[in-house]
């Protein structure tokens, strides 16, 4: 057993930089943990959420925080209690991921501490002043910044890490912190719509304005059928045309899918479009706009009118 | 109550362009509200009109911001000097600080924007309230707030007492573009200009040591007839074990 506190004190001094903390409130953590440690400083982790979330982030190897939402409150009810403890530490480093409520534990957090709160974070190390890479313009350009402590970061959405094994570490110490909520209650939730096929499918077809008529989604289904995908769209075909259920399209405010290949045909390839397929194992498109941003992003493309192009793939993939 | 629509009036990030050596080029990039402020507004507007209560804009910079006051809302503050900053706390914290100018606020509704996701959050640690964002939609109800956000539960639907910051997300493009009236109307309205130094903030210490591009993908773009096309990707995906 080597995680107690005064473990903790030896090796924080010993460290480049002391006080590095990572905010958690969801699944997400690895990501942060794995960005906090190679800060080189000692890590200690605020929890909000249930026992097993603070159990695992701990048999890591990290001392925990952690604070037990009350029934129906949301983990966000305690950010500007626990923000006051964190502070208390006076922290050079804070590391959340990107989701609602980790991120609104380390903005309370970053405010209470006097930290400068940099987003879309990929990597950060040490020296007189912290060093940052971050994404910038939905990751078309990486730009590195520099920031005195204390600093806060929001990891990239992307940024993903596997649980840390817990093997040959011993599991941090679990602190119970008793922090008040503040007014803050879930007053009602309605369950999600059935999902559709497309959310477990291994292969998406999926469509965007590129079909120019209703008719020729059976082009599409066809398609699919050669492929034996679930068929998919972009929001527009959903929610303007009504051509497809809504429960198919896919993106921020759609389906978030993984599947092993996503085939964009007729998509243009926005931003908001392709955070539903970030998952995707191979990402291949079909475009007659040799510039579309689809191409950017894609592993494979292929260049040409949908009409001349499906067909022909059809035909290629029956041979 | 007192609500209080923050929002951005910036160049248009999904038009700047990034150029071979990593540099980001703004010059084609026209001024533009931010993607979610107009979901924003909507809430903000909701929350006022349910709780009888008054809306007041507020936006950082130097350009026109009569952008909500020709949606409706009836006065607006602009802290003029504010810059566009990489650390989402300091912007955080000069808003913060126009709040508290503003005075008597109790709810602050604000674009939970995917570039900068720190904003929101960091104006409530510096107000020191709470926060509740990726928020699709609110409105009041019995002196509080209902905040209705999609959770992988479903749609849920959270009771907020005030003082309290509402980070909204856009599900889509809700704009409505406001007619040769609306506009006229909007130069009549009230727009409070405000510095740095009335509000009592700072712009903090990020330094930014330039952009570069990402590590190349490797794309692989077939061009020639549709059948050789047709004939290549298939031949790709097969080797890539995923047909
Ligand atoms: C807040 C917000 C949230 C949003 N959320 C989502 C979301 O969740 N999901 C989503 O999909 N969108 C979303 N959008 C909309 C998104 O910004 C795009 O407008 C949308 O994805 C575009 O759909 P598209 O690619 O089908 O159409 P377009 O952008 O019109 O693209 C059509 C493409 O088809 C190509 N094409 C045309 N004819 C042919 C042909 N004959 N052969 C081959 N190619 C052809 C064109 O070159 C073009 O690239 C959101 C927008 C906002 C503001």
């Amino acid at each position: 057993m080597s995680a107690t506190t005064d473990d903790r004190t030896t090796r924080g001094t010993a460290g480049p930089m002391g006080g590095v903390w990572i905010v958690v409130a969801d699944e997400a953590w690895p990501a942060a943990l794995e960005v906090a440690r190679a800060s080189g400083g000692t890590v200690t982790a605020a929890v909000v959420g249930p026992q097993p979330l603070a159990d695992a982030v701990a048999a890591a190897g990290v001392p925990v925080v952690w604070v037990e939402p009350a029934r129906d409150t949301p983990a966000e009810a305690y950010a500007v209690n626990l923000a006051a403890q964190v502070a208390a530490a006076s922290p050079d480093l804070l590391v959340s991921t990107g989701g609602p409520a980790a991120r609104t534990l380390l903005g309370a957090a970053a405010a209470a501490a006097g930290a400068s709160l940099v987003p879309g974070v990929l990597a950060v190390t040490d020296g007189p002043r912290w060093t940052v890479r971050r994404a910038v313009l939905g990751g078309e350009a990486i730009e590195t910044l520099t920031a005195p402590a204390p600093l806060a970061l929001i990891l990239a959405a992307d940024e993903a890490a596997d649980r840390p094994a817990a093997t040959g570490v011993a599991p941090g110490t679990v602190a119970k912190a008793d922090t008040a909520a503040a007014e803050m209650v879930v007053a009602g939730t309605q369950p999600a719509p059935p999902a559709s096929g497309i959310v477990d499918a291994r292969t998406v077809v999926s469509f965007g304005r590129g079909v120019h008529a209703k008719a020729d989604v059976a082009l599409v289904e066809r398609l699919a059928q050669a492929l034996g995908a679930e068929v998919g769209c972009s929001m527009p075909v959903a929610d303007d045309l009504g051509w497809l259920d809504r429960s198919r399209y896919v993106g921020r405010s759609g389906q978030h899918i993984s599947p092993r290949l996503y085939l964009a045909v007729g998509i243009s390839g926005a931003p908001q479009h392709l955070e539903g397929v970030r998952g995707a194992k191979v990402l291949a498109a079909i475009n007659n706009d040799p510039k579309a941003r689809i191409f950017r992003r894609a592993d494979y493309g292929a260049v040409g009118d949908l009409y001349e192009v499906v067909p022909a793939l059809i035909a290629a993939l029956q041979q | 109550m007192r609500v209080v629509i923050v929002y951005k009036w910036a160049r248009d990030p999904g038009a700047a362009a990034v150029r071979a050596d990593g540099s980001v080029d703004w010059r084609g990039a026209k001024m533009a509200a931010g993607e979610d402020d107009p979901a924003a507004l909507a809430a903000a507007q909701r929350i006022a009109t349910a709780s009888g209560g008054e809306l007041v804009g507020l936006t950082l910079g130097s350009g026109d911001a009569s952008w909500a006051l020709a949606r409706g809302v009836q006065t607006a503050c602009s802290v003029t000097d504010a810059p566009a900053l990489a650390d989402n706390a300091a912007t955080a914290a000069i808003i913060a600080a126009a709040v508290r100018h503003i005075g008597d606020v109790d709810v602050v509704v604000i674009g939970d924007a995917k570039q900068d996701p720190g904003v929101a959050v960091a104006v409530a640690g510096h107000l020191r309230w709470p926060a509740l964002v990726a928020v699709t939609s609110a409105t009041a109800e019995d002196g509080q707030v209902l905040a209705t956000r999609r959770t992988p539960e479903g749609t849920t639907t959270v009771r907020l007492g005030t003082p309290v910051v509402v980070g909204v997300a856009a599900e889509a493009d809700v704009d409505r573009v406001p007619g040769m009236k609306e506009l006229l109307a909007a130069r009549k309205r009230p727009l409070t200009t405000l510095t740095l130094a009335q509000v009592g903030a700072t712009v903090g210490d990020v330094e930014s040591r330039g952009s570069e591009l990402p590590p190349p993908r490797a794309t692989h773009v077939f061009e020639g007839s549709p059948e050789q096309v047709a004939g290549q990707l298939v031949a790709a995906l097969r080797a890539e074990g995923v047909l």
